[in-house]
């Protein structure tokens, strides 16, 4: 089970969820979580490929390869450039 | 330079702080800043520094002012429309406080502005570009570093300690290899109190790091207007990161 945070605009695609995977099995990555949410949701998964999305696990950026374990929080966020 | 009796009574609110006093506004009016961007982020960032006291500001932008700036770019008039931002900011400013020394630059940041002195450099510009040439100033030469950036409802918000950190830095949490994104102000819009609450946040950090209070190198702040969330995370060092990696 990982927890999924979409936070801001990402929030207009998806609710945040509870994804029932078995992390260790998958060998799960926020890459490979992406991978299984655009397959349910193509809106969403347009938005989670974009450039500079962010990914954080228990609230530490990370990269797109990093390892996931169960009970984690995986947060995506949407790049923010203007000012 | 001691505080003369104008000062006792413009600074008095915050010498009425222990945490502030008289030192902590000696060294506000010792200290140099760079803010780089006079838009929706620097308008608040310049206004709150010009209060506080920091002596000596350079102001950086090329662009002048248009209508368009006006719904959130708090410094500027509608007779401003045509005019350099930082000259207009710059009137501005010193009709808020005369004794705050400021220079500015009506061009994009180069080298030349980068290499006078400055206590800290804060980022308002509007692309990732300019961010990274920034950072990877501000990482070289030590010097602290505060970026923010806004869209739409949301903003962020991180600062980088370099003065007593080497990492990370802004090109491990945000590489520079990567595309630019396609989003900006000019082309998605963007509500004018995000960029306000955003930009005081850049102050209010700048002035911690200049009086010593500031303890969260590279933590990254997230804000959603839309929602009403935050989000506070903090960020590692990438370990084949361009700019930092060789400080290590």
């Amino acid at each position: 089970m990982v927890k999924v945070l979409f936070f801001g605009r990402l929030g207009d695609f998806s609710e945040n969820i509870e994804l029932k995977v078995n992390c260790t099995e998958i060998e799960a990555t926020p890459k490979k979580i992406r991978s299984l949410l655009s397959e349910d949701n193509v809106n969403l998964g347009k938005q989670l490929a974009a450039a500079q999305v962010l990914v954080a696990v228990n609230k530490v950026i990370v990269g797109w390869d990093y390892p996931i374990n169960d009970g984690d929080e995986l947060a995506f966020l949407p790049p923010v450039t203007g000012g | 330079m001691p505080l003369n009796d104008d000062d006792f009574m413009r600074y008095s609110r915050h010498l009425l702080m222990d945490d502030i006093g008289e030192s902590g506004q000696e060294k506000l009016i010792n200290s140099r800043i760079l803010i780089v961007g006079l838009g929706g982020l620097g308008c608040p960032v310049s206004t709150y520094l010009a209060g506080a006291g920091v002596g000596f500001l350079a102001l950086c932008d090329p662009d002048r002012v248009d209508k368009t700036n006006l719904q959130r770019q708090v410094l500027f008039r509608s007779e401003d429309c045509g005019e350099f931002k930082v000259s207009c900011a710059k009137d501005r400013l010193k009709a808020l406080n005369d004794s705050v020394n400021i220079e500015i630059y009506p061009r994009a940041v180069d080298t030349e502005i980068l290499n006078y002195h400055y206590d800290l450099i804060i980022d308002c510009t509007d692309n990732l570009p300019a961010r990274h040439v920034l950072n990877k100033q501000c990482s070289e030469n030590k010097i602290p570093f505060v970026s923010a950036a806004a869209v739409g409802w949301e903003g962020q918000l991180i600062g980088f300690d370099f003065n007593n950190y080497s990492s990370p830095c802004f090109n491990c949490v945000i590489n520079g290899q990567l595309q630019d994104p396609v989003m900006n102000c000019s082309n998605s819009g963007v509500v004018g109190p995000v960029l306000g609450v955003i930009g005081s946040l850049q102050a209010t950090i700048a002035i911690r790091m200049l009086l010593g209070y500031f303890q969260q190198h590279g933590e990254m702040q997230r804000y959603d207007g839309k929602r009403g969330q935050w989000l506070t995370m903090t960020s590692m060092r990438d370990k084949a990161c361009m700019v930092c990696s060789h400080e290590l």
